[in-house]
């Protein structure tokens, strides 16, 4: 087997492993949580005799073990459930169905603010050091990491909905009914997620440009008389990239810390918001849904943002 | 189900845009008709539906819309006076029979008449025990249901009950009229995602925990009602976000608003902020079963030992009242109407009953409480006071609400804060609480004379005589302070400046207040 080929199954079957322990997980910690889907759903005059037949028509009232494997079985072949206390009966597919490009919108689109922001902010910052181009691009990204994103959205909102009235202040067009109504509706949403992580990503690739620039090979260029762009391009922007994609990859898993919080503000219906909805609503089945797929996402990113580096430096994979 | 992903966001939008078109059109302009076609009414501060069949409903944002969905038999009016709905007029044969007789003509959403048959289905089944209402002990009482024509209908109990006509309206009590020829062969799950009603709106879309789209009921029964042929409801789950959404014009009305920003937004022209006293009791609920609160002294001494209107200005941002006892004062006629020595502060007496009690300076309990906004605030105002006042030792824990319901209800708790909203029938505070078998008691308080005093209210017809019963029980459970009543929260609704016809009632009757709605 080519190592290439190996590395990339070894990945692939790690994460795998994650997936089916993170179920396990998320599985005990629900069960483990104190509240009942059963008492919000009967209400006020619950007795112990409808609880019984509410836990008895969810199958809540099997031993652990089955109900986990019962859900493990559902989740293979896609089917995860029905909603028990945020949309009792609905299946829970159709709820992420709806819900899941929404939030997929939302992310990709901060990811792409955040990166196009980055790459001229750092490149700008380290081509320029010590200036005052450097210094207010720096300041810039101390000031992206110290604001909290809810605090940043509401600013926003405050700003160029309210005050000036340029977007929306509340709801989102889904990519479905109108990639444009998306992108107008979903851009102060994705700038709120956007503003930290491009922070991050400025002072990662403006230190591993810095880096790049020093190191010989650089000064060997050009001493054999390469132009200055093609030794940015070739020898320090591509060494760059790697700890720069390193750090978008990872900063995934705050993207959608992020986006529950932000989906809330702007009234984006995504798996987010579901989630914490369906948290308070101790609505097991749709937790554990939203979870599988965030964890899900995040173990798809980890690997392309692994595929993508061993590309840019083949000595990964051997 | 239809379920529609073009409620959308979109049409919200492009109306958002339209709303600054419509802010310009001079007023006269739309003053003899509807001058919008579409009404933007968000939900605020909840965003979970589960049903939206009235005998299944429990939840707030649930009841908001099955009122303009549905009609009961009987509603409040402005000034909080039973009126007749569905039902032409009522009267009392006997002190067990109701007769009531329907309104001629009104048709469900599909075209179907509403008839006597329906009223006597729908209590049939609330009170079907296989159907497993949550409501079905509100009309446990009833013994038979008379159909002797199509428009008349007599309902039995075994006793008088007088809580019985306070059922019978629009309120969170399920009573609302559902349509036989459907229910008969129908799916009560279909129905609950499909429901079928007499009221002014029919559900066109659904998309759970995002939106519903609901649109004229063209037969429906009030002449010239309602105004609008659309109503969009987004579901918003932050309050905060419902307010940026009304200022922003993406909506034109909110269900509720965040008691901080109330007083800013009074200020504020682009906004029109309706408030008044809600039908809503707040208190400490003390479990009399586990020490410390076991001990009447104890209780008395804590009562004594925190003031009321403190909590309202800082946990409400003075948006409420102090309260009395547990009966709402906007339920006039029953409630206690001079504040009782045990419910204010009084430092001297509270240490005096703290020496009487068996527990002193240093006892040590936990206040459970939930969420993260005013409910915590609550817990912590309270124990501050009290740690202040008494010396004692107590600590706030913070969960949330589904727990602490839950806690509550299986006695795993020893004080936690707590809170009924738009319930509308004294029976529905002071039985419920403080009898010994009310659903709700979770104090396990038992006082024989409050009991006798609180099903004799049940058994009054006489207005005037029951509310007297309910104050007289109030004032002996108060003395044994089960639960320390605090505060009434004010209910809240923001427009957008140019809506009229909006009438809000102290429940908050929100599905049922959009039908007047005019312009916006």
């Amino acid at each position: 087997m080519p190592s290439s080929l190996k590395y990339f199954l070894t990945r692939l079957s790690g994460s795998l492993v994650t997936m089916l322990v993170g179920t396990i997980v998320v599985f005990l910690v629900m069960k483990a949580a104190p509240g009942d889907p059963a008492l919000i759903v009967l209400g006020d005059y619950a007795t112990d005799e409808t609880v019984a037949a509410f836990n008895r028509k969810h199958g809540l009232d099997a031993p652990l073990m089955a109900q986990y494997l019962d859900w493990l079985g559902g989740l293979v072949r896609f089917d995860f459930g029905q909603s028990l206390s945020v949309s009792a009966g609905e299946n829970i597919g159709d709820l992420l169905l709806y819900r899941l490009p929404n939030t997929i919108f939302v992310g990709v689109y901060a990811i792409l603010i955040a990166v196009t922001l980055s790459l001229v902010l750092g490149t700008l910052a380290a081509l320029n050091r010590g200036t005052t181009v450097d210094t207010s691009a720096t300041s810039l990204a101390v000031l992206g990491v110290s604001m909290p994103d809810f605090w940043f959205g509401y600013m926003l909102i405050l700003g160029l909905s309210i005050g000036l009235g340029w977007f929306p202040s509340y709801g989102f067009t889904p990519p479905s009914d109108s990639l444009a109504g998306a992108f107008y509706s979903g851009f102060l949403p994705a700038l709120a997620i956007a503003a930290p992580m491009a922070a991050v990503f400025t002072r990662t690739l403006r230190t591993a440009l810095i880096e790049n620039l020093d190191r010989e090979h650089v000064m060997v260029a050009k001493a054999m008389g390469h132009s200055g762009r093609f030794r940015f391009l070739h020898h320090v922007f591509r060494n760059s990239l790697i700890p720069y994609i390193t750090v978008v990859g990872l900063q995934i898993r705050y993207l959608l810390g992020g986006v529950v919080i932000i989906e809330r503000i702007f009234g984006i219906n995504g798996v987010g918001s579901l989630m914490v909805e369906a948290a308070f609503a101790r609505d097991f089945f749709v937790v554990q849904a939203c979870a599988v797929v965030f964890l899900g996402i995040v173990l798809a990113v980890n690997y392309v943002v692994d595929l993508i580096c061993a590309m840019l430096d083949p000595r990964r994979v051997r | 189900m239809t379920r529609s992903t073009t409620i959308s966001r979109r049409s919200l939008l492009k109306s958002g845009a339209a709303a600054t078109t419509v802010a310009m059109v001079p007023f006269w302009a739309g003053a003899a008709q509807a001058s919008c076609s579409t009404l933007r009414a968000g939900i605020t501060g909840y965003n979970v539906i589960n049903t939206l069949d009235p005998g299944q409903m429990t939840l707030i944002p649930e009841a908001y819309m099955v009122w303009g969905i549905f009609n009961c038999l009987l509603k409040f009016d402005e000034e909080m006076n039973i009126v007749p709905d569905l039902a032409e007029s009522y009267e009392s044969v006997s002190p067990t029979v109701l007769r009531f007789k329907l309104r001629e003509g009104v048709k469900f959403h599909d075209g179907e008449e509403m008839t006597s048959e329906d009223v006597k289905f729908t209590f049939d089944r609330l009170r079907d025990e296989a159907f497993g209402s949550p409501h079905r002990s509100k009309f446990s009482a009833i013994t038979e249901i008379r159909t002797p024509d199509d428009y008349t209908v007599e309902i039995e109990t075994e006793e008088p009950f007088a809580p019985m006509l306070s059922y019978l309206t629009n309120t969170r009590t399920g009573s609302q009229i559902v349509p036989k020829h459907i229910l008969e062969n129908g799916s009560n799950e279909e129905f609950a995602s499909n429901p079928v009603g007499t009221g002014p709106f029919k559900l066109v879309s659904h998309e759970p925990g995002a939106s519903l789209e609901l649109a004229a009921h063209g037969d429906y029964f009030e002449e010239g009602l309602p105004k609008v042929q659309t109503v969009e409801v987004p579901l918003i789950a932050e309050e905060s976000a419902g307010v940026t959404a009304l200022l922003g014009g993406s909506i034109d009305v909110t269900s509720t608003a965040p008691f901080a920003d109330v007083p800013e937004l009074e200020e504020d022209d682009r906004v029109q902020v309706l408030k008044q006293a809600g039908t809503s009791s707040r208190f400490v609920s003390l479990n009399n079963s586990v020490a410390p609160f076991d001990d009447v002294h104890f209780r008395r001494a804590l009562s004594y030992a925190f003031d009321r209107q403190a909590m309202v200005n800082v946990v409400l941002f003075g948006e409420g009242r102090a309260a009395n006892g547990i009966i709402p004062s906007s339920i006039s006629w029953a409630a206690t109407q001079e504040t009782p020595e045990l419910v204010t502060l009084n430092q001297e007496k509270a240490l005096a009953e703290l020496e009487k009690s068996k527990y002193g300076a240093g006892t040590e309990a936990t206040v459970l409480t939930w969420g993260s906004s005013w409910w915590k605030r609550f817990a912590e105002v309270f124990v501050l006071q009290v740690n202040q006042v008494l010396g004692v030792n107590f600590t706030v824990e913070v969960s949330d609400s589904g727990t602490v319901y839950q806690r509550m209800q299986t006695g795993d708790v020893q004080a936690s804060i707590w809170g009924w909203l738009g319930l509308v029938d004294p029976d529905e505070y002071a039985y419920e609480i403080y009898h010994t078998d009310g659903a709700r008691n979770f104090e396990h308080y038992s006082n024989p004379e409050v009991d006798k005093l609180l099903e004799a209210a049940r058994r009054e017809t006489d207005l005037e005589a029951r509310g007297a019963l309910y104050r007289e029980a109030e004032a002996l459970a108060i003395e044994d302070c089960p639960v320390l009543p605090c505060f009434e929260s004010n209910v809240h609704n923001l427009l957008a400046p140019d809506v009229d016809g909006f009438v809000q009632l102290p429940y908050s009757a929100f599905g049922a207040q959009l039908a007047a709605v005019g312009n916006c």
